[in-house]
């Protein structure tokens, strides 16, 4: 006699196998939700709109997946572990169809994937194509108990289940479980908000801020300088919602000053710019997801950015404060020596720009510039925007060997980086160049306010970067306090 | 398998569009210039295609095209207008 059972259903109300019966003979397959031939069985079965109740072993949300995943709309529905119903029915296999009559009695079990024999069962042709006959997988119900609790744990950690729900930028991300997003917030406020993050104006609370952190990669320690990042993301001076949907490919970009850096594990040497460190690059991504997800500016959908680059996946980097001839960023924008600080900018991938030879401060500094001269177009000039450089440690101490301050590298960067106005009148170029004069020189950079500088990268190879910024979006660099204490 | 989701449900409820009218004729039109190079000339031959066809036209204008339009200046819109054109890319 068939096992009684009931079991819920992936649409709602539990299913007692009296029910199936009660309206004829039944036929009841028992699948699994990671088994190749089962999904082959199902296709087959949803293809020729056979009439069958399916038992998966798998939690409801997982079974409504694989009904998705191969067209099968009968009844689904779930057994927990540890499987009872599967071990009352003596499965080893999965799939195993079995044809119950009114009565209970039994009349038929198929193992595996047999294309005769379930034609034969369910009364319709499933098809001919090859294979005929395929065998399963084990039925988790022969599974070890002790590997059972351990599955229980992961409970279907299953990366292809971010890939369904769409919470990825395209890369496998980490499941939001309440436990990690629990460890990720250390105690913290879940339901504290930062505000609406735009452009679709999701409400960032820590909570979901953390999720966008689990999925990213991040560990705990990682979390105190991605919340700093998110706030100083949505300062109103920062004008978010301009990068998020513009057609430019800027992203946001997050420096990272002080102590949070070594608690972090934040990378400030050779590689700072990635690949290879998780700190840097779980924290940006995990901001970028916040803008992606929490806030809807999903590429191609209402993130519009034409190309888009590599670097909106994240990018943060973390300044060589120990490194550098100069004080640091956030210091210079005010902030006490011995905090820490986030500093965003808003800015396309980074820009590499070789110098081998100069061996003058002036030499490097108008050789950086002049790297830099066609970031946005070749002839828009002014610029009119933020633009962060990033100094290598071999050029810090070129251009601080005559002496020079930061200022003094700004403001020469700024000076040698100047063209007559009647050159630079073709193609797209600015109003202030369209109203000047032939001769009157214009220079990249309104003013040296616009260059910010760090100290960051390996010791050897004199490789500096700038990153491009966003334009016309009325934006500021942005600097929030990161902290450090839960 | 429950997760945490990272997204803010009351911000994904969908908003149905207005029902399209069938002729633009007695109905009034706004157009909101939002700043971008030449969008004003745009708008200005769009306003004499739709008073042609017998619209009635009201110009709005934002004063950055980087930064959304206030709320006020959309209830505006929304309260005069039966139709609203932006001049939206450069």
């Amino acid at each position: 006699m068939a096992p009684a059972f009931t079991l819920p259903s992936t649409t709602g109300a539990p299913v007692a196998l009296a029910d199936l019966l009660a309206a004829g003979p039944a036929v009841v397959v028992f699948v699994t939700d990671d088994c190749p031939t089962c999904e082959l069985a199902l296709r087959r079965l949803a293809a020729a709109d056979a009439a069958v109740t399916v038992v998966c072993e798998a939690p409801p949300a997982a079974a409504s997946r694989l009904s998705a995943r191969t067209g099968f709309r009968g009844r689904m529905l779930s057994e927990p572990a540890p499987y009872d119903t599967s071990r009352a029915y003596g499965l080893e296999a999965v799939p195993t169809t079995v044809a119950i009559a009114p009565d209970g009695e039994m009349t038929e079990t198929v193992v595996g994937w047999d294309a005769a024999a379930l034609s034969a069962i369910v009364g319709l042709d499933l098809g001919s194509e090859p294979p005929a006959r395929k065998p399963g997988c084990a039925a988790k119900s022969t599974y070890d108990p002790a590997q059972l609790a351990a599955d229980a744990d992961t409970g279907g950690d299953d990366p292809e289940a971010m890939f369904e729900l769409g919470w990825t930028d395209g890369l496998p991300t980490v499941a939001p479980t309440p436990e990690r997003v629990a460890a990720m917030l250390a105690g913290r406020d879940p339901s504290v908000s930062l505000g609406p993050v735009p452009p679709g104006m999701g409400e960032a609370t820590l909570e979901r801020v953390a999720a966008c952190a689990v999925l990213a990669g991040c560990r705990p320690e990682h979390f105190a300088v991605v919340e700093a990042a998110a706030r100083a993301m949505l300062v109103p001076g920062f004008n978010l919602h301009g990068q998020a949907v513009t057609t430019q490919p800027a992203g946001q970009i997050a420096v990272v000053n002080g102590p949070a850096r070594a608690a972090a594990g934040l990378n400030a040497g050779m590689g700072a710019l990635g690949p290879g460190t998780r700190a840097n690059a779980t924290i940006g991504r995990a901001l970028r997801l916040v803008v992606a997800l929490t806030g809807e500016g999903m590429p191609g959908r209402l993130d519009r950015s034409t190309l888009g680059q590599a670097g909106k996946v994240g990018t943060c980097i973390a300044e060589d404060e120990e490194r550098s001839p100069w004080p640091p960023l956030h210091v210079e924008r005010g902030l006490a020596a011995g905090t820490s600080a986030v500093t965003l900018v808003a800015g396309d991938a980074p820009l590499s720009i070789s110098e081998h030879r100069s061996r003058t401060p002036q030499e490097l500094a108008a050789a950086l510039g002049w790297g830099a001269a066609t970031l946005w177009s070749p002839n828009w000039w002014p610029i009119g925007a933020a633009t962060l450089f990033v100094i290598c440690p071999e050029h810090a101490d070129t251009l601080a060997a005559g002496g020079w301050s930061k200022a003094d590298v700004r403001r020469a960067i700024w000076e040698a980086v100047q063209r007559p106005a009647g050159e630079l009148r073709h193609g797209e170029f600015t109003n202030r160049v369209g109203a000047a004069a032939d001769e009157e020189l214009v220079p990249k950079w309104d003013s040296p306010d616009d260059i910010l500088l760090v100290v960051a990268g390996g010791e050897a190879g004199r490789f500096s970067a700038v990153f491009g910024p966003c334009v016309g979006m009325d934006w500021s660099p942005v600097t929030q306090e990161v902290r450090c204490d839960t | 398998m429950r997760y945490v989701s990272p997204y803010d449900p009351a911000a994904r409820t969908p908003v149905a569009a207005a029902p399209r009218p069938e002729s633009v004729t007695g109905r009034t039109v706004a157009l909101l210039d939002i700043s971008k190079n030449r969008g004003a000339e745009f708008l200005n031959r769009i306003e004499h295609r739709l008073r042609e066809r017998g619209a009635e036209v009201e110009r709005y204008a934002k004063p950055l095209f980087s930064r959304p339009a206030l709320g006020e200046l959309i209830e505006r819109i929304a309260a005069r207008a039966d139709l609203a054109v932006e001049g939206l890319a450069d």
